[in-house]
């Protein structure tokens, strides 16, 4: 071995190439930060990211919420000029129809079409017959209403994540795939580096993107963090031509449906028996489930075939929204963590707010709201309208 | 079943495997002889004893298990070329089948070939592993496959592939294009070209390969074109495929249609 190891340093690693640190490492390069490491311990979009449902919406029931995907949608929009076309992002924008079962879940469906109207997100209100309109093979029977936003779609989470990688590693960010950080080092409460499975990197600001897996980032650096993960199963069908333009979706229902542009439907439900841990495995149980519903909620779509199933894990706050801030009592380590469910919409805003946050610039949105703070003050962004 | 169809049942086909755990353990014999012939060879070849005795005759040949190494000497003494070795252990994806073959000219080690299921019927693409042609085969060698895990039960018998092969999967949705004979992953009529354009760009397992194209993600899951990509990975990259990570498999292990699943209790 040689005497003279050459140390290496960054500026800034990023731990996670999911949607998460794939966009705050294009941010961040695009306003002109050098020195950039993107680490991934397998390959981008390997986790909750390239296992999502893939379905981006306005439609929510917090300002908040509303406000930020609202800004999100608008940058998918031109996401893929903006990131090149070496990748096709399959954005597409067929609205997404949301499904109230009772009263009290079209009561809820109301308020929030008045807020997002307010923020100017076209959604409506509509009735069972206007359902049928917009999704022919709708069984309206267990339906008593709805509303639909027009703009609200999908977008492909395995192309989106490569395209923010490969325009990110264009303006020379370094991203290491198949490595993992095995340490954090600090001194005097201040980051100092990380240690890979590979080699030790010298770096003043580490960003915790780890999905499923921040908790455990951030006990390498001595921190609990108050957020758990938990298994969301899902599943595709076989590709056949389009009969389904917008998602389909009820919380009372528990249910998200939607053709991709490929032709494959996605769906997916949540179960509330599933375990509190990282085990990602398919449950026995959730195919069978799934079809039941659907078949009684959306009958045409029984004659299709299951090809695959699978599940990632939802990494969730004590009020299932975001945490975007420095982790307390670590200086230079920043947390983009806890999406419980929506992280992949939350995309851009995550990459701009976080690349804001850590150079210290004017924030394009405000994401005050979103610090770990709110847990002690009580101040608990809660959102009503989450599978 | 049998009787009609010359395919012997799943239930007769699993009463000739030995349990889990010994499966864990190493390569074993399995004898698909289901008819009550006047024959025994078998038998009387295996050094270990590790055949049960046969009463008459016209019994039926069963693996003693506990005493089967999985050397294969049984197999070059069956004419009916009814014996195979099962090797579970070799790697997580993968499950090596030696299959009597006696055609020839004989493949060679690392081909790629195509898995017949006992119907005859393609299942799956399968790579060489290796060759056993020792004296006493009788111009019958072992071939030693690498199967896809979930095909392991079905590929008996295999096929040389022409140059211009690509997978013909059964389950395989109706093509959108004509120009078949080009493609890897037929599901998503994905070429060689587009696979050798994708290592270029840095994608060099077969997840990122996955992801970035779907290739391997159309109703065959994969199970058809997923040695032919690590072959070409292989060559592009001289990764030895052994040494590629792994992709999982998900259920279900076939298509299944949503409404079979919503009728179930
Ligand atoms: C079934 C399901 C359906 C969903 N549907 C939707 C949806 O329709 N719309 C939506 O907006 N959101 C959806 N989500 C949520 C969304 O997937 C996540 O919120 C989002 O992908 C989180 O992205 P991320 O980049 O923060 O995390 P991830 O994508 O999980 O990325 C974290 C990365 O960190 C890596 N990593 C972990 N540990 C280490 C280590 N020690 N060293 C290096 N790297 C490490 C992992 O390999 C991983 O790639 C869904 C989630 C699931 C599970
Ligand atoms: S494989 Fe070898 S040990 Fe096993 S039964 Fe055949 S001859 Fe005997
Ligand atoms: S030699 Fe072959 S055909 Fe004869 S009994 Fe044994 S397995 Fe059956």
């Amino acid at each position: 071995m040689s005497l003279i190891t050459t140390l290496k340093t960054a500026s800034v690693v990023i731990i996670g190439a999911g949607i998460s640190g794939a966009a705050i490492a294009y941010e961040l390069a695009k306003r002109g930060q050098k020195d950039i490491i993107l680490i991934e311990k397998q390959y981008p979009s390997s986790g909750a990211t390239g296992r999502c449902g893939a379905g981006v919406r306005m439609q929510w029931g917090t300002e908040m919420n509303c406000r930020l995907t609202k800004y999100c949608i608008e940058r998918f929009e031109n996401l893929q000029n903006e990131l090149g076309d070496q990748y096709d992002l399959e954005f597409k924008q067929s609205g997404y129809l949301m499904c109230a079962a009772t009263d009290k879940e079209f009561n809820q469906f109301k308020t929030n079409v008045a807020l997002q109207n307010s923020l100017g997100i076209p959604s409506r209100i509509i009735d069972k017959y206007e359902a049928k309109q917009i999704i022919p093979h709708i069984n309206t029977d267990h339906m008593i209403g709805g509303t639909f936003c027009p703009k609200d779609g999908h977008l492909n989470p395995f192309t989106t994540t490569l395209a923010y990688c490969a325009a990110a590693e264009k303006l020379g960010v370094e991203i290491q795939k198949y490595t993992s950080v095995v340490s954090i080092d600090k001194k005097r409460g201040k980051i100092v580096g990380v240690q890979t499975d590979k080699e030790y990197i010298s770096t003043p600001i580490v960003v915790n993107a780890a999905g499923g897996y921040v908790s455990e980032i951030a006990r390498m650096a001595g921190v609990e963090l108050p957020l758990y993960s938990q298994r969301r199963q899902i599943l595709v069908t076989e590709p056949v031509v389009p009969i389904q333009g917008p998602m389909f979706m009820g919380f009372v229902h528990n249910i998200y449906c939607q053709q991709t542009p490929h032709g494959s439907f996605i769906m997916g439900r949540g179960d509330d028996d599933e375990p509190k841990d990282l085990d990602i495995s398919s449950g026995w149980n959730f195919m069978e489930r799934q079809a039941k519903n659907v078949v009684k909620l959306l009958p045409a779509l029984k004659d299709l075939n299951i090809i695959r199933q699978w599940s990632g894990l939802y990494n969730y706050s004590p009020d299932k929204q975001p945490i975007y801030d420095q982790i307390p009592n670590v200086e230079g380590m920043y947390l983009a963590a806890g999406y419980s469910g929506h992280g992949f919409m939350l995309g851009p805003v995550t990459g701009v707010a976080m690349t804001e946050m850590i150079l210290g610039l004017d924030m394009t949105q405000d994401v005050s709201m979103l610090k770990f703070d709110r847990f002690e003050k009580g101040n608990l962004v809660i959102e009503p309208s989450v599978v | 079943m049998l009787k009609n169809t010359g395919v012997p049942t799943d239930d007769l086909i699993k009463s000739a495997y030995p349990n889990e755990a010994r499966r864990k353990k190493g390569p074993f014999a399995v004898i698909e002889c289901f008819q009550c012939i006047p024959c025994n060879p078998c038998q009387t070849a295996c050094p270990r004893n590790a055949i049960f005795p046969m009463q008459d005759i016209n019994d039926l040949p069963k693996t003693d298990f506990n005493k089967c190494n999985g050397c294969g000497i049984c197999a070059f003494a069956c004419p009916g070329q009814a014996i195979f070795m099962i090797d579970e252990t070799y790697s997580k994806m993968d499950t090596l089948v030696s299959i009597p073959y006696e055609f020839v000219p004989l493949p060679n080690i690392g081909d790629i070939v195509i898995g017949l299921n006992r119907e005859g019927k393609e299942v799956c693409s399968a790579t060489v592993h290796s060759i056993k042609a020792p004296n006493l085969c009788d111009r019958t060698p072992l071939i030693t496959l690498i199967v896809p895990k979930e095909w392991a039960m079905h590929v008996r018998f295999f096929k040389q592939r022409r140059e211009d092969w690509s997978c013909e999967c059964e389950t395989k949705p109706a093509s959108k294009s004509k120009n078949k004979s080009k493609y890897v992953c037929r599901c998503e009529e994905i070429s060689e070209e587009d696979i050798k354009r994708l290592i270029n760009q840095g994608h060099t397992t077969l997840n990122e390969i996955k992801i970035a194209s779907r290739a391997g993600m159309g109703a065959c899951q994969g199970r058809t074109c997923r040695q032919l990509i690590m072959s070409i990975i292989a060559k592009e990259t001289g990764i030895n495929p052994q040494d590629m990570p792994m992709v999982t498999f998900r259920p279900p292990t076939k298509p299944i249609k949503m409404s079979i699943l919503a009728e179930e209790d």
